[in-house]
């Protein structure tokens, strides 16, 4: 699962089938890829309505008609034979699509089954089909058939036949490989489970999902055999009974056309070609932007500005403490094709020297994208839209990016969820470690660096050897306590650590919590603690500042959080949350799911699960209460310090 | 799993696909009507004692193979023979010498036509392939870089254009236009070069060289400039890309110590499977400006019905073509070193 | 006469094979994923299988689901030996035991609706072949499983839906074949906190209305608490530790037991408990440890620990654990 869960997916159909329409329709792309291909294809099927003269008859022409420049006669002017270039070139399109569609079938057909069977069946099947196909690969198409044409009868189905035959094998590496995903997936196993036999598998579960690749795929497939056909008919194996573009080109191009400068013979049929593989082309590719979409951004995309406020100068500080990080009223939008996601609302909290705080919410609740706003991080639909980041005497949210490039790792630095990728696959750990060394203490000597590596990962537990090791040779609990070990290259003052432990085991978990906060004591960290477990926020945390659909709902210390919950949602979540201590506790849960950030209910963002709002929950959303001992509270009912 | 039986494995499956291929080569011109080698022996073209010399050779008296008298029609024979004694094993024979029969258009070895025009092909599609690389590599790289800005859709639709276009026929636009403009209007050098000094030769060939190279670019870089920019889209998504973004490296660094190699993966494997393509471009290339490499042979041979010129260059490209993609697979298991560590 | 057990596990083992063997054959290595298991499970209770990952839990239910074949030992099913059976006579096991896994966003298939979905374990087994009577019992089983309206869900798709609402679907589908045995398969791991008790809560309550017995294998402990009525704790393959829940959670014998149940995090500041932290990470099932599994890690071993490898041994009647400390 990627770092950045918060980010709004692209509009999904309401069914993959009928809803297909409407993404299509916006992709620019593929409704100019269908227009064109439709065009031509209207030209090809009304060619005798269409065409002006009939290619077949010689009547009526003479020698001085060849070569003639365009007219009104002939638009496209006339070809060697005298012909009129515009005729043969719309009888032409009939050869090119014809043997295009045909073709491609026969090849998508072969390609598809062997494709379902090697990857369903696998063993040695899948071996043999696959070693097969892949000699195939190998073996250059165009000579190959170049050869058996030349060979055989040059008639129209022999071409289709020997294009259809040879140019299978790519659509046969999609289909397995697909397939071999679809096979692995859960749903495959749960029918297994209920006793469905393969041939249902594969027609219910594997052929809808394989589907989308393989139209994708068979829209190149054609393409390819279009070309191939026209080139074949360039190099003079075309069928002498019909008149391709390829044909036509090749008599043009061997009988003078150059020489005597009739661009019109050599320029009309090669367009024809370009504009039927073209529109395929553009289909193909619009085609591949819906049914796979890939979120079009990465993360070096420049982000949105921030939109600046007025530092309202409140140094209202919770305690004695020194305030490492001062996040006031931050507020941080997601903007996507005309949605605005309001991901985080007013969010304020302080980090003092020393200080761990928890971070607590569920999924949908903004902790992730608070984070990201801090170290500016956003993806590039996000925005701060208002509030402050005051580290020090800066404002983070308002740094360009190479000063926030100095402020990142060497102040504040931040422990990603142990995704598999979050570590570079193809570069050593220590390597990455160093990098972060390199890059925020540049001069110092490579012993230097290296030795430093080394007593990081000794501090974590890694023994010196792991040092020169890949990501993929580290286990699971070792690669977050290097993820650890480099957040802590630097010396930074703050760490954030992002739910850290989520995808570990119990035992792992307790070592890496056990980790962390012997290294927080023996360097004075500050840490801010993202998770949903409530047993380690207990544990760990000083502070606890508890979100929902990316608000505040309840920030106080640890004690007050657990012993004195004032928001609904806090109480409620607790409740959900099971005790090993009291095991015969019935658990609650809380009825409904988080809020669509794009869609947010007007009023407080947790009226609608609350089971105990009354009307003004709905219309007003609650201000941040402070009640006494530093504990804010955003709930109507606690309004005038009246503790519920 | 271990280097060297990586190693082994691959350089085994790349034998056992040119067996393949020479067994292919074999059956096709023996299968398919009109046994052209037989045929040979009927065409006037041929010299009488070049027609003995064949029956000779390639010992088209004997049976075609152990249970096989003739492939076209099936005529069975006698499986006990000497397998050695068959024509499949004289063709193998002849193979291994490098003879690859006669030509019967020039009534000499194929071989001797091929070796010249090998280089000249390789030369061709050498500087295209290299060109076409960089070119697509770069802009690709461009695109991915300033997603979805307007650099990015231009550079997209130049890539998706280029890869629509027909090679010949591009080929013969920029020839028309060329040849009106001062460029040769084909072949390799001008005639009667070979007596000016080395330095105008060379310049004359580059000459030659720049219309079809051209060609060979913009068709090919279109691919190499779809996958770059999708494959480094992929990778800057990927979750190291952030850590190192939050380690503080610029964009620069990021781009040149974490992404590009990542990205450039699968272009080497890309550049493996276009060997195919780009042989028929280069059979495509080499008729349009009559440039005189094996491309232009396979056209000479189709136009003249010489099959033994045309049985002799596809076993000589197919062959290439599997070899250049054992160099290109073994590259890459240099270059990641997922696949080198157990 | 019903059976006393509804389901009997004898010294069940599943090993896989550990990567390829070469074409220079090297020594055969196995995993020992399930390396002999015993259990037994009365009709109509929930046992909670537990354990952190490696230990073999989603093996062993894929193996009693007949997913993977078993190496070694057999299963029992209301008295049927199910260990070896071909696909067809697996059939009509596969409507008695029905399995709920982890993912609800992979759990179902994408491209269809939920009525094709909770319809699909009908058409399988060819029950009710009128379309009418079949939409009634999807129905029924969608309201079984807590959607109601069950009309309003019949046409949308899975993302569509919640988490929570996936696994409800999910159980619906289990549940249109009435099956006797539910095998839960880390249910909850997945969902948001605050409606995992939904789902634990719709299991219980099925329980009783419908009698299914339940296998939950979890890795947290604290959810099952008041569901389950015992534990059986797994360690490198084996059962370590097998009693009622009260029983198992206060008071552990097993020092991997222990060890567990001291660092599982409690929603209580105030209360401070030794934690024992196991150092190190389970070993690979490989190559295992001699004599008992747990004595590299283990916090209270003894030298006879390293050469001896105990059974489960009786602490109580209902109580077992597999530690040689019991001995004394």
């Amino acid at each position: 699962m990627s770092i950045q869960t918060a980010e709004i997916k692209p509009t999904v159909p309401s069914s993959p089938l009928t809803g297909f329409w409407k993404p299509f329709r916006k992709n620019r792309m593929g409704v100019v890829g269908l227009l064109m291909l439709v065009s031509i294809l209207v030209v090809a099927v009304f060619a005798p309505s269409l065409a002006p003269y009939n290619p077949k008859t010689s009547k009526g022409i003479s020698s001085r008609d060849i070569y003639n420049p365009p007219s009104a006669l002939h638009w496209f002017g006339t070809d060697d034979a005298g012909k009129d270039v515009l005729s043969n070139f719309i009888y032409g399109s009939r050869v090119s699509l014809i043997v295009g569609f045909f073709a491609a079938f026969i090849s998508i057909v072969i390609g598809g089954v062997i494709g379902i069977v090697a990857g369903f069946y696998g063993g040695r099947l899948e071996n043999l089909l696959m070693r097969f196909t892949d000699t195939m690969l190998v073996i250059p198409d165009l000579p190959l058939i170049v050869v058996i044409v030349a060979l055989t009868k040059p008639s129209l189905l022999n071409i289709i036949f020997v294009i259809g035959l040879l140019g299978w094998t790519t659509t046969a590496r999609i289909v397995r490989s697909q397939t071999l995903a679809v096979k692995s997936r859960k749903f495959v196993l749960r029918a297994r489970a209920i006793g469905a036999g393969n041939m249902h598998i594969i027609l219910h579960h594997i052929l809808p999902l394989v589907l989308p690749l393989l139209v994708v795929n068979a829209i190149l497939v054609i393409s390819l055999a279009i070309l191939n056909e026209s080139t074949l008919s360039f190099l003079g194996l075309g069928d002498p009974t019909t008149a391709s573009w390829g044909q036509m080109l090749n008599f043009a191009f061997d009988r003078g056309a150059m020489s005597t400068g009739a661009w019109w013979a050599l320029a009309v049929p090669g367009l024809g070609i370009v504009w039927v593989v073209l529109s395929l082309t553009l289909l193909g590719h619009g085609l591949e932007q819906v049914l796979n979409p890939r979120l079009e951004s990465h993360h070096l995309m420049p982000g949105r500005p921030t939109v600046q406020s007025e530092v309202v100068d409140l140094s209202n500080n919770r305690s004695d403490a020194l305030v490492l990080l001062d996040v006031r009223n931050l507020s941080v939008h997601y903007v996507n094709d005309k949605q605005v996601a309001k991901a985080v609302h007013n969010v304020s909290f302080q980090l003092h020297e020393g200080e761990l705080i928890g971070l607590v919410g569920e999924s949908g609740c903004g902790k992730t994208t608070l984070m990201m706003a801090l170290m500016r991080l956003l993806p590039a639909a996000g925005q701060i839209t208002s509030g402050s980041v005051l580290y020090g005497l800066q404002d983070l949210a308002t740094l360009s990016e190479e000063e926030m490039a100095e402020i990142r790792w060497k102040g504040i630095s931040i422990i990603f969820q142990g995704a598999m990728n979050a570590l570079n696959p193809v570069r050593t750990v220590g390597d990455q470690i160093a990098e972060a060394i390199i890059k925020h203490m540049p001069g110092m000597p490579h012993g230097v660096v290296n030795a430093r590596v080394i007593e990081l990962l000794n501090l974590v537990g890694i023994t010196a050897e792991h040092k020169d090791h890949y990501p993929h040779q580290y286990s699971g609990g070792m690669r977050q306590r290097a993820m650890i070990a480099m957040a802590l290259s630097c010396n930074p003052q703050v760490v954030i650590a992002d739910e850290p432990t989520t995808a570990l085991d119990v035992m792992i978990q307790a070592q890496i919590l056990e980790l962390l906060d012997s290294l927080r004591k023996k360097l004075g960290l500050a840490i801010i603690f993202v998770t949903h477990d409530l047993g380690v926020v207990a544990e760990m945390c000083d502070s606890v500042l508890v979100m929902y659909g990316g608000v505040t709902a309840e920030y106080a210390s640890v004690d007050t959080i657990y012993n004195n919950p004032q928001h609904p949602y806090t109480q409620e979540l607790l409740k959900a949350f099971p005790d090993l201590t009291k095991p015969e506790k019935r658990l609650t849960s809380i009825p409904g799911y988080p809020p669509k950030l794009e869609a947010l209910p007007g009023g407080c963002r947790f009226a609608p699960r609350c089971p105990v709002a009354f009307e003004r929950c709905t219309t007003e959303m609650p201000k941040l209460h402070e009640l006494n001992h530093n504990h804010i509270v955003s709930c109507h009912l606690v309004e005038n310090n009246r503790v519920r | 799993m271990k280097r060297y039986r990586y190693l082994l494995q691959k350089i085994g499956w790349s034998a056992f696909t040119i067996l393949f291929v020479l067994v292919l080569n074999f059956f096709i011109f023996r299968v398919l009507p009109g046994d052209p080698v037989k045929a040979g022996t009927h065409d006037p073209r041929f010299k009488k004692e070049n027609q003995e010399a064949m029956r000779v050779r390639f010992g088209l008296d004997k049976p075609v193979i152990n249970c096989f008298e003739t492939l076209n029609p099936i005529k069975v024979g006698d499986c006990w023979i000497n397998p050695f004694d068959t024509q499949f094993f004289i063709y193998l024979r002849n193979l291994i010498q490098g003879d690859l029969g006669i030509s019967y258009h020039t009534n000499g070895p194929v071989s001797d036509i091929l070796t010249v025009r090998l280089w000249n092909t390789v030369l061709l599609i050498g500087a295209g392939q290299i060109l076409s690389i960089i070119v697509g590599i770069v802009f690709g790289l461009f695109a991915a870089w300033k997603a979805r800005t307007a650099i990015d859709y231009s550079a997209l639709i130049t890539g998706l254009v280029a890869w629509s276009l027909p090679t010949f026929w591009l080929g013969i636009i920029l020839l028309f236009w060329g040849s009106r403009h001062g460029f040769p209007i084909g072949g390799r050098i001008t005639p009667g070069i070979s007596s000016y000094p080395l330095s105008y030769q060379i310049g004359d060939i580059a000459r030659h060289m720049i219309l079809p190279t051209l060609t060979y670019t913009i068709v090919y870089m279109g691919e190499y400039l779809l996958i770059m920019r999708s494959s480094l889209m992929d990778v800057l998504s990927e979750d190291y890309i952030l850590t190192a973004k939050a380690k503080g490296l610029s964009n620069f660094q990021i781009l040149k110590d974490h992404a590009l190699k990542n990205a450039m993966l699968p272009i080497v494997t890309i550049i493996a499977i276009n060997l195919g393509f780009t042989v028929a471009g280069a059979i495509q290339i080499e008729r349009v400006f009559s440039w005189p490499g094996l491309g232009g042979a396979v056209y000479e041979a189709l136009e003249r019905r010489d099959y033994p010129l045309l049985q002799g260059v596809f076993l000589l490209i197919a062959v290439s073509v599997v070899i250049a993609n054992l160099i290109a697979d073994l590259m890459y298991s240099y270059l990641d070193p997922r696949v080198q560590v157990e | 006469m019903p059976e006393e057990f509804i389901l009997e596990v004898k010294a069940l083992k599943k090993y896989f094979q550990a990567g390829k063997p070469g074409l220079f054959s090297r020594k055969e290595q196995f995993v020992h994923a399930v390396d002999g298991v015993d259990l037994q499970l009365r009709r109509g209770d929930v046992i909670a299988l537990v354990g952190e990952s490696g230990c073999g839990k989603s093996t062993l239910s894929l193996t009693l689901m007949g997913l993977e074949e078993a190496t070694e030992g057999s299963i029992f099913f209301e008295g049927r030996d199910i260990t070896h059976l071909t696909e067809r006579e697996r059939k009509s096991i596969r409507q008695r035991i029905q399995m709920i896994f982890q993912d609800p966003y992979e759990s179902l298939n994408p491209t269809q609706t939920i009525e094709t979905i909770v319809t699909e374990p009908l058409v399988v087994h060819g029950i009710a072949p009128n379309n009418d009577e079949r939409k009634e019992h999807v129905l029924r089983a969608l309201e079984d499983a807590g959607l109601k309206p069950a009309e309003d869900y019949l046409n949308r798709f899975p993302h569509q839906l919640s988490g929570g609402q996936r696994q409800r679907v999910v159980i619906a589908s289990a549940l249109v074949l009435e099956p006797h045995l539910l095998l839960a398969d880390e249910p909850v791991s997945m969902l948001d906190v605050s409606i995992r008790a939904e789902i634990i809560n719709l299991l219980a309550d099925l329980r009783k209305s419908r009698g299914i017995s339940v296998i939950f294998i979890t890795h947290d402990l604290g959810t099952v608490g008041y569901f389950a009525d015992r534990v059986a704790v797994m360690y490198l393959g084996r059962i370590v530790e097998i009693g009622t829940m009260r029983e198992v959670l206060t008071d552990p014998k097993h020092p991997y037991t222990q060890a567990l149940l001291s660092v599982i995090p409690v929603p209580n500041p105030r209360l401070r408990k030794t934690r024992v932290i196991l150092q190190g990470e389970t070993p690979n099932p490989i190559e295992l440890p001699s004599g008992c599994r747990f004595h590299p890690r283990c916090p209270v071993a003894i030298s006879v620990c390293k050469q001896s490898d105990p059974h489960l041994l009786p602490v109580s009647g209902t109580h077992e654990a597999a530690c040689l400390l019991l001995v004394k």
